[in-house]
């Protein structure tokens, strides 16, 4: 049915894909496989028509096509359900799954009746625990993926791509997701289903593609396969390519949490210690409260119970303002959204959480501002023309370390990366690495929170693992080795869905 | 070619002013008189000094459009104290005070209430005007010293001593947004607020802060108007928000936030002052000024567009 050979693409110097290479067939649920950064998410794009392709061939039942928007791919029968869906909060379930749709009539006019009947037709077909009336914004985030799983059925789909479709969802969602799946595969419909979560594979996929730096590296059918060879294939045979730290004997306690609950972000329970001169690495499935964690350390969300201790004393952070007074920094995950000021030149952005060190009775030397930037973008090797080069026109690496080094500027003692090298490239990741140990090195203590288990593997002195809101365990390095992808998972996997294998 | 070409556009907007100085210059033979430039340094007084203000708040992100309302119960206020007998510098001080306040008072609700600036601002307009109309129970104040029309209309060395007031507060305005923490701290509040909270900045505060340097100005230019009209008027200043709004964006301002300085303001001030000056004295009607301007305005705003869509 679809057939992708050699396909090509770069953005920018960043080549994305080098040779993607999947053939779907109608009636099957074919997995895409890889680490992030492999390539899924472009290739995806591709045959959804929201980017174009540089190079190679795209077969859509046997004829060669090139889709220059989503509409042309949703003529032809390919749909999209998003990650991160994208659908208007304000209007109701069948306005959305109309959007953009509604039948042509004179002055536009919209008949809501009929809207909301055709709605509910679709819904009642595929029995989705849905209110056409009801309003997007108030719905579950399993609620949205049906919107969007409705929007697809709604104009005569033969191939839905699902990208990571369970990851915001609870075991009972993720369930009636994939009885929806195996429904639409039965009626047969072509399914590509994105997926990180080893544990759910099984359950509903037919035949596998794994992607690994831009290329197709094994296909077939994944009753064929066991699950170690498929990581195998993955990772790839380079993971001591990676990064290598020396791993130092941690000195003492700097920040220690304790007992802390949440109410708002439901952390439950979390204790745990950083120690200078150790990186910590923090595993867990998304959502299972690693973010939530750094952001109530660092005074974004309020503690309901616990609290947080710096040097044996409590902190009494209230705010991120007391958090960086208290010598702790936060790398967030997502750097354009609340970790630079994008249109502003990378020295005021270095400076930003200290601008004390460069001003005098408020005045700013910006001569010394200047220098202290130009040189600490030296050490850090940032590439850029220039400190008054705008932050925002520089490459993903080269923002991470402008907000590394708005850290370093401020002299911070506990580091919480959360994502550190989320949306870089492999050299600036070996860079950020090396900067990190660097900090542990000179005695700071770091939390690293990573998706990426091989990066923890590598960087890590000690792993926690977070499973919904808890800690559900600690791994040591044992005689330098550390634990395996297998031990953390088992800690990250919510425990009903690990027991519950039943397809 | 390609530096040249955005060089260019980047003085666009100071090359459109010195274009049109030159062009009146040539069209009205009354344009280039000492006379007729003093008055268009007097009338563009009030809404440059305002302008100034309203340059930080915008860069902050934020906007207050009730500047037109504070001009005017600063300005009266101020009238007031002239009235009781309070000397001249006194009198303008309470004006300043006043406006300050008022600044400060919108700063106040926009971080405590967590209102949006544009709502908190239109519902200050009607307060601060309503305040004005009561105070004064709509009626001017009067009898004010004459000593007093030299803020607004008197000279200094030669030159309107506006003109002096002007760039005073300019250069103030420019040190504080390039050199001082205030300053950076405006920028990057307008340019990422996240950011800037997860960096330790006390946001609330300076924003506040910027608020009440806005009133302040705002103050200033209310003590100059009513120096001009050597009245005190509870109804003026209406309208004047916008024109304060428009000579910051001609300049180069970001509703957005993160962008605007003190030369872009003051030029795009001077450009619509000329403009409006220019159509007096070649007797183009007062309907087709505010079209002119209009246009004006949306023309700067997208050519600034253009250039900054090419330099990413």
């Amino acid at each position: 049915m679809l057939e992708l050979r050699n396909v090509q693409k770069r953005f920018g110097g960043v080549t994305a894909l080098r040779d993607g290479n999947l053939s779907v067939s109608a009636g099957e649920v074919h997995l895409l496989l890889g680490e992030n950064g492999a390539g899924k998410s472009t290739l995806m794009k591709i045959v959804a028509g929201i980017v174009s392709r540089d190079s190679g061939s795209m077969l859509w039942n046997g004829a060669e096509v090139f889709l220059n928007s989503p509409s042309e791919a949703a003529a032809i029968g390919i749909a999209m359900v998003n990650q991160e869906s994208l659908l208007a909060p304000h209007l109701t379930v069948a306005e959305n799954i109309f959007l953009g749709r509604e039948k042509k009539r004179p002055l536009g006019w919209v008949n809501r009746r009929e809207v909301i009947e055709e709605a509910r037709a679709i819904i009642k077909q595929y029995g989705f625990p849905l209110a056409p009336e009801a309003l997007v914004g108030h719905l579950s985030p399993a609620g949205r993926q049906l919107v969007e799983i409705c929007r697809a059925i709604r104009h005569g789909s033969s191939l839905l791509i699902f990208d990571e479709p369970t990851s915001s969802l609870s075991d009972t969602e993720t369930q009636q997701v994939f009885r929806i799946v195996r429904d639409l595969k039965s009626r047969g419909m072509a399914i590509i289903y994105i997926t990180h979560r080893m544990d759910e594979l099984r359950q509903i996929g037919d035949r596998f593609t794994i992607l690994r730096d831009g290329a197709m590296v094994h296909t077939g059918v994944l009753a064929d396969i066991p699950t170690d060879q498929l990581i195998r294939h993955m990772v790839g045979r380079e993971v001591d390519h990676i990064y290598e730290r020396e791993h130092l004997t941690p000195g003492e306690t700097v920040l220690e949490v304790r007992d802390l609950s949440t109410a708002e972000t439901q952390l439950r329970n979390i204790s745990l210690k950083l120690r200078k001169g150790e990186i910590t690495g923090m595993a867990g499935l998304i959502g299972a409260g690693r973010t939530e964690l750094c952001r109530a350390i660092f005074g974004v969300d309020a503690i309901t119970t616990g609290e947080v201790l710096l040097g044996g004393k409590p902190a009494h952070i209230r705010s991120p303002r007391d958090a960086v007074r208290a010598g702790i920094a936060l790398v967030t995950e997502d750097r354009q959204v609340s970790g630079l000021a994008l249109g502003l030149p990378i020295a005021a952005n270095m400076t930003l959480a200290n601008v004390e060190r460069i001003s005098r009775f408020g005045f700013l030397d910006l001569v010394s501002q200047n220098k202290l930037c130009t040189d600490l973008g030296k050490t850090m090797s940032l590439k850029a023309a220039s400190v008054a080069q705008g932050a925002g026109t520089l490459s993903g690496g080269n923002q991470q370390k402008v907000v590394i080094a708005k850290w370093l500027f401020r002299q911070a003692q506990v580091f919480l990366f959360d994502e550190p090298t989320r949306g870089i490239d492999i050299g600036a990741k070996t860079e950020v690495f090396e900067l990190m140990s660097e900090l542990a090195r000179q005695g700071a203590a770091i939390l690293m929170v990573s998706s990426e288990l091989t990066e923890l593997q590598h960087v890590a002195d000690r792993i926690l693992v977070m499973r919904q809101g808890r800690i559900s365990g600690e791994l040591p390095r044992i005689n330098g080795a550390s634990p395996s992808q297998e031990q953390i998972m088992k800690l990250a996997v919510p425990e009903s869905t690990a027991g519950n294998k039943a397809a | 070619m390609k530096i040249d070409s955005r060089l260019l556009q980047k003085l666009l907007p100071f090359l459109s002013l010195i274009a049109l100085f030159i062009g009146l210059s040539i069209a009205s033979p009354y344009f280039l008189t000492a006379n007729n430039l003093a008055s268009v340094a007097q009338q563009t007084a009030v809404f440059n000094t305002m302008a100034l203000g309203m340059t930080i708040v915008i860069i902050t992100g934020g906007i207050d459009l009730s500047v037109g309302s504070i001009l005017g119960l600063a300005g009266l206020i101020g009238a007031m104290a002239l009235e009781a007998g309070y000397p001249v510098a006194v009198g303008v001080l309470v004006g300043i005070i006043v406006g300050t306040g008022c600044g400060f008072l919108n700063g106040l609700l926009i971080t405590r209430l967590r209102i949006p600036p544009f709502v908190v601002t239109l519902g200050a307009l009607g307060i601060y005007r309503g305040a004005a109309l009561i105070l004064s129970n709509g009626l001017p104040v009067h009898r004010i010293p004459p000593a007093f029309a030299f803020v607004g209309e008197g000279s200094l060395l030669g030159i309107p001593f506006v003109l002096w007031l002007l760039v005073i507060c300019a250069v103030i305005v420019h040190l504080v947004l390039e050199h001082t923490r205030l300053g950076r701290y405006a920028f990057a509040i307008g340019s990422n607020k996240i950011a800037s909270v997860y960096a330790g900045i006390p946001v609330d505060f300076h924003t506040t802060a910027v608020y009440a340097i806005g009133g302040a100005l705002t103050g200033l230019a209310g003590m100059i108007e009513a120096s001009r009209l050597m009245t005190g008027q509870p109804t003026a200043g209406q309208g004047y928000e916008l024109q304060a709004i428009a000579a910051v964006v001609i300049g180069g301002g970001s509703l957005n936030g993160g962008e605007g300085s003190v030369v872009g303001t003051l030029i795009g001030a001077f450009i619509m002052g000329l403009l409006s000056n220019g159509a007096d004295l070649l007797n183009i009607s007062n309907y087709w000024q505010q079209v002119i301007i209009g246009s004006v305005i949306i023309l700067a705003v997208t050519l600034d567009e253009v250039r900054k869509r090419r330099a990413r």
